[in-house]
This record gives structure tokens, sequence and C-alpha cells, in this order.
């Protein structure tokens, strides 16, 4: 059986799955060993160690009310819960608490679309609602809009928001917790908020203006564990009447610096809508001079330069992105971007795709590209399957931020492949991704394995990668729960006063600290020093 | 860019479209809610449709499962689930629970026991 949490007593533990039990019925409480791994994280950096973090149990109710029973239970046995929506934030923890016997509130059976306004162009979903769900809803009632989705779409809108996810499609759409408007929260004493608008009990705007009335307190609901959010609002995007993908590609190394500053200007000029993502061709491969290079921590340009000429001549940068809307306006667009990037030597503009909107669903099905136009698959997964070589077993999410410069990208780039070198993996390269409007982040897949020797290893990069990018200006945005300690020190600053702030918070919203305690490493009075 | 031939996933869904009991929409390959009525590979079908085929439809297109399965056996058992003639039930039921790889365990919240099932007949069919 699983073991109860740190300092309940197998008899009160057992008392409150009883009392768990009673308010969503036998069949949604799990609490043999056999269901409790279901909540497992695969791709755990603590696989099979006495650290990993497991579940004590799950319960999975199917309604609000059922949800304020749970917290009023868990207050009464200071039982730790970890809420989840469709647990499948993998590379970032999964469905695998934070704290080691916590219970999992599956919320995976709250997953109905509440509405959707193709006048207003808005939605109201249920946390187990994922990207596919209202997408396949969307196409089957020909409603005019986009979802804008997460690579996987097999998650859900309401717990990538919360954990501050994006996606690829226009910039009000694809920070998406950005693109939220309104939620309801259980607050951890069981008393139901509605936040925006949605707390004026005759408001017709509740998905329509973020702020409501006094201090905006939805913020305080992502990346924590303030309360569990079971409603929110999104914006959704008006089906374009057209798209057109192209790429952008410059010949030499230091080519970046004007290209990334000219996208990131366009894109603040709302020139360039979608996602932008700057990659390297020549970067990327095996070849030993080209692994040697990337391990260097600062080959010259001269250098790259000389090993690009000498690769077949590939573009040393290529830029993808998106334009959406009018066929005339897209093509303004392009020209007028044509233009400013035209005093780049060597620059290359080729249109890569084009689509006129409503596809059909064989024309959907063809898309490549899926999330650059707002259709969930699970097509990820594919670019991670070399044929011919064992499958990767799992990888955790380094994503570090970087301001929208070449010159930082080069600087991240030479730094992390020297770290990835020196710790004896295969040297990285970076593309630096453009989801915000103002930085870049460059994402970096390390690799979990199920052996902990392997992982011993993996660990030790990560924790490397993470201290030396935040050292130089580098830190990241979001960061798998066995590191939220970690990644909360790089934020550090006033001797860590914001850190405190939270646990303030805590304290005064969560007094008998039951939600998800050492979420983004906030701890609850009761627990704190304990930091398991 | 990873352009997709149109023609090869018309063929593909073709396929998919003759055997399945039910209809596949290409767009989504999943559907809305698992069916309560009918056999038990009937169900098993929109189980399959609703939780498997994002991965492991017959594609190559849009199914990374089937082309990680074709690269793990190169061709000697087929790399799409609905075509296996050697799987059992116990084998569906231990990936579904278990995971492989990067594929992460489907939980009951998710495909509960009796949808499970239902999908384990499904995907046995040609066994019974």
């Amino acid at each position: 059986m699983p073991k109860p949490p740190p300092g309940l007593s197998e008899r009160d533990f057992q008392a409150a799955l009883r009392a768990l039990e009673g308010v969503v019925g036998r069949e949604w409480l799990f609490a043999t060993d056999e269901d409790v791994l279901l909540y497992r994280d695969g791709y755990s950096p603590l696989w099979g160690e006495a650290e990993e973090r497991f579940a004590s149990a799950a319960v999975a109710p199917s309604s609000v009310e059922q949800v304020q029973g749970i917290v009023k239970i868990a207050n009464q046995y200071s039982l730790p819960l970890y809420p989840i929506s469709t647990g499948r934030n993998l590379t970032y923890g999964g469905a695998a608490p934070a704290y080691s016997g916590s219970v999992v509130v599956d919320l995976k059976r709250m997953n109905r679309i509440l509405d959707v306004s193709a006048r207003d162009k808005t939605c109201l979903v249920e946390p187990g609602v994922s990207y596919f769900d209202l997408y396949r809803h969307l196409r089957t009632n020909k409603i005019p809009l986009w979802i804008d989705t997460a690579d996987p779409g097999w998650g859900g809108l309401m717990g990538n928001a919360l954990d501050r996810g994006g996606g690829y499609t226009d910039i009000e759409f694809r920070d998406h917790f950005d693109a939220h408007c309104g939620m309801e929260v259980v607050l951890p004493t069981g008393e139901v908020v509605r936040t925006g608008m949605g707390a004026s009990p005759q408001a017709k705007t509740w998905q329509l203006f973020k702020y409501g009335l006094g201090p905006w307190v939805d913020g305080i609901f992502s990346q924590s564990n303030f309360g569990i959010v079971t409603k929110m609002g999104f914006w959704l995007m008006e089906e374009p009447e057209a798209a057109l993908q192209v790429s952008v590609t410059v010949p030499k190394r230091r080519d970046v610096v004007p290209l990334v500053d000219t996208l990131h200007s366009l894109m603040c000029a709302h020139t360039v809508p979608s996602q932008v993502t700057v990659a390297s061709p020549v970067m990327a491969g095996n070849n030993p001079e080209l692994v040697r290079l990337r391990g260097s921590g600062g080959a010259s340009d001269a250098d790259w330069d000389r090993f690009a000429a000498g690769a077949g001549g590939a573009p040393f940068w290529a830029a993808q992105f998106v334009y959406y809307g009018s066929s005339k306006v897209i093509a303004a667009q392009w020209e007028h971007t044509k233009d400013r990037l035209s005093s780049i030597a060597g620059v290359g503009f080729r249109e890569t795709a084009s689509y006129t909107f409503p596809l059909s669903d064989e024309q959907a099905e063809a898309v490549a590209d899926k999330a650059r136009y707002g259709i969930p698959s699970l097509n990820l997964f594919g670019s991670r399957t070399a044929p011919g070589a064992p499958p990767l077993e799992g990888h955790m999410d380094f994503s570090p931020m970087i301001p929208p410069h070449g010159e930082a990208l080069i600087a991240l780039s030479d730094y992390t492949g020297k770290v990835y070198a020196d710790q004896g993996f295969p040297p990285s390269f970076v593309a630096g991704m453009m989801f915000h409007p103002r930085t870049m982040i460059c994402f970096h897949a390390v690799p979990t394995f199920r052996n902990a020797a392997d992982n011993a290893r993996t660990r030790k990069l990560f924790e490397t990668l993470v201290r030396g990018c935040a050292e130089r200006g580098w830190p990241i945005y979001r960061i798998h729960p066995v590191f939220h300690k970690l990644g909360m020190e790089m934020f550090s600053a006033g001797d860590g006063s914001l850190h405190r702030l939270h646990e303030t918070l805590k304290d005064a919203i969560d007094p008998n600290g039951i939600v998800s305690p050492g979420r983004y490493d906030i701890w609850p009075r009761r627990l704190r020093g304990t930091r398991a | 860019m990873r352009l997709i031939g149109l023609g090869l996933v018309l063929i593909a869904g073709a396929a998919a479209a003759q055997e399945a009991p039910f209809p596949i929409a290409a767009w989504s390959r999943t559907k809305a809610a698992v069916e309560t009525e009918g056999s038990a590979t009937e169900r098993g079908a929109a189980v399959f449709n609703n939780w498997c085929s994002a991965c492991h439809s017959r594609g190559p297109q849009n199914a990374p499962g089937t082309t990680s399965l074709q690269a793990k056996y190169q061709g000697s058992v087929p790399a799409a689930l609905e075509d296996r003639r050697d799987l059992t039930p116990d084998l569906v039921k231990f990936f579904v629970r278990n995971g492989v790889a990067m594929m992460a365990p489907l939980r009951k919240t998710e495909v509960s026991d009796a949808d499970l099932e239902a999908l384990a007949a499904y995907l046995t069919r040609s066994r019974q």
C-alpha cells in the first residue's frame, strides 16, 4: 500500500481516504499501489531513487462541490493535496506531486466546455479539457475560432496556462496565461472565488475584461499553490482568411544580430504576428568537427563561417514564422519584411506553406507544422524518434530566457555547448524561440533515464546549466518540480525577498498548508524547513 | 519543414475508414465520447480513436508512435497497432497502464478499466 503523507498516522490517513471516498464514490478514489503508480512522473530525473516524488493516493472529483468537499477533509486531517488538470505536464513533472505523500486531486473528469462564444471569441472551460477536446468542439460545431495549442495536444488549456506555457499563433493568444480572462478558484479554505468581472454576480463580461475591480489577483494562482482553479476563460483567435509560412535565411554566424533585431522590431510593430523560431541549420548534426566547435565554448565567427562554407553552403541561420490575415495584408506584410531585412548580405526569402481557411479535414490533416495553425497533435514526439536508434526514455525542458538579441543567442550557445561537452554529453545546439514579445526562450531537452547513474549525471548537468545561465543573466521561466527550490534560488534578489513574499501569502491563504506543498518552493509554515 | 504529401494522407485515411467500425474524423484522429453501446470491439475502436490514434494511427504522417515502432521492428511486425496480429489483451493493458519510452501511462480517469477491456478486445480482434 502507498505510504501516508509524512506526519500523518496510518489510522488518520485511512480515515481521510474513507472520507474522500464518501465525497467522490469508491470508483474515483485510487489508493492501491497499482493505481497510484499511474500518477508517477515517467520522465522523473529521480526515477527509482528514494527521493522520487510519489503520491499517496489520488482522488478524482467531478464538480466544484466535490473539490470543496475534498478541501474540507484535507484541512481536517492536514492532508497535502496536489491538483492536476490533464496530468500531461511532462518534462515539468507530469502528474506526480512536488511533495511525496500528497494526494493527487485529478481534475480530468471535470472536462466540460462550459461556453464558447463565436461572437465574442471566448471560451470558458473546466480543468480536464484538453486541446484536442476544444479543437474538436470548434470543428464539430463549425465555429470559426482557433485555439492556440501547446506542442502536445493532449495537454489542457488550464494546466498549461497556469504553468505559463506557450504556443505558436498570434501574440494575443500564444502566451497562454496572458490569453486567459477570468477564473474560478476553490481556495484552500474551501471558499470559492471568481476573479475579474466574475466577482460581479450579474456581469456580462467575465470572459471579456480581465481586471474587474480592485487588485488583479489572477497571477498568484499561476506557478503556485494558492488554490485549486476549477474554471478558466480564454480569448480565442478568429479564424483568418489565409496564412503564409515563410523562412528567412542569412549566411553568416554574426548575421543573427541584425536578423533578430529586425524580426523583433517587426514583431513589436505587429507586422510579424506569430511565434518566431531562429535556428541554425549549420550547427545541427553529428559531424566530429561540428561537435568539437559546439563544445569549444567560444569558437570564433571566422571558425564557424569556415566550417559552414565547407559544409555544403547551408545558411547559418533560418527564421520561421507565419502571417495570418487577409491575403492582401499578408502580401504587404511579407514585402515589408523583405524590405526591412534586405540590407543583410546574402539574405534569402522563401515561402514554405500557404493556406486559405477553413481547411477541409484532409487539408488540416496534411498541415505539417500543425501547432502554428492551432491544430493539436502529438507530432512533437515524432521528432524524438530517430529511425534505428533506441527511443529516449524522457527529458526535462531546460528553458532559459534571453533578451531578443543575436549576441545573447550566440553567447548562450557557446556557454551551454561547453557545459554539455565538459560533462560528457553531446554538446547542445540552440534555437531561439520568440514566444513572448520581448524575450527569446532557448529550450534544451535534457535527457532523463530509467537508471540512477545516468540520472545523477543529468541532474548535475541540469543544475550547472540553471546556475550558470542565471549567473550570466539568463534565468529559466519554468522548471521541473524536482528543481523548484533550485529555480527559485535564481530569483534571490533582496536576500530572497520574493520567495518570502510567496510564503507570506501562503500562510495567509492556506493556513493549514494543504494545497501543493513545495510547488515552486512555496512551503506552508508547518512544513517549512522540510523542503523535501 | 516537414511537408507532407496530401495523397499519402488520403490513402492512409481511406485504409482506416474501410476497417474501422466508426468513421474517423481525419482532422483530429479522435472521437469526442467513447461509445457506451455496441460490441466491445466497436467500443474499443472508439477508445483507440480517442486516446491512441494521435500517435498510433497507420500513418506514417501524424503518427509518431507508429514511426517509432517501425524504427524498432524494422517491418518484422506491422508498425501500426491496428494491423498487428500478435497482440494479446494483457500486453495491450500492460503498455496502456505502464507506458514505454516517451509514452506516459494512461490513468483511469482517462482510460477506465472498462474502456481498457474494450480497447484490448479491439486490438486483438484478429485472434477472436
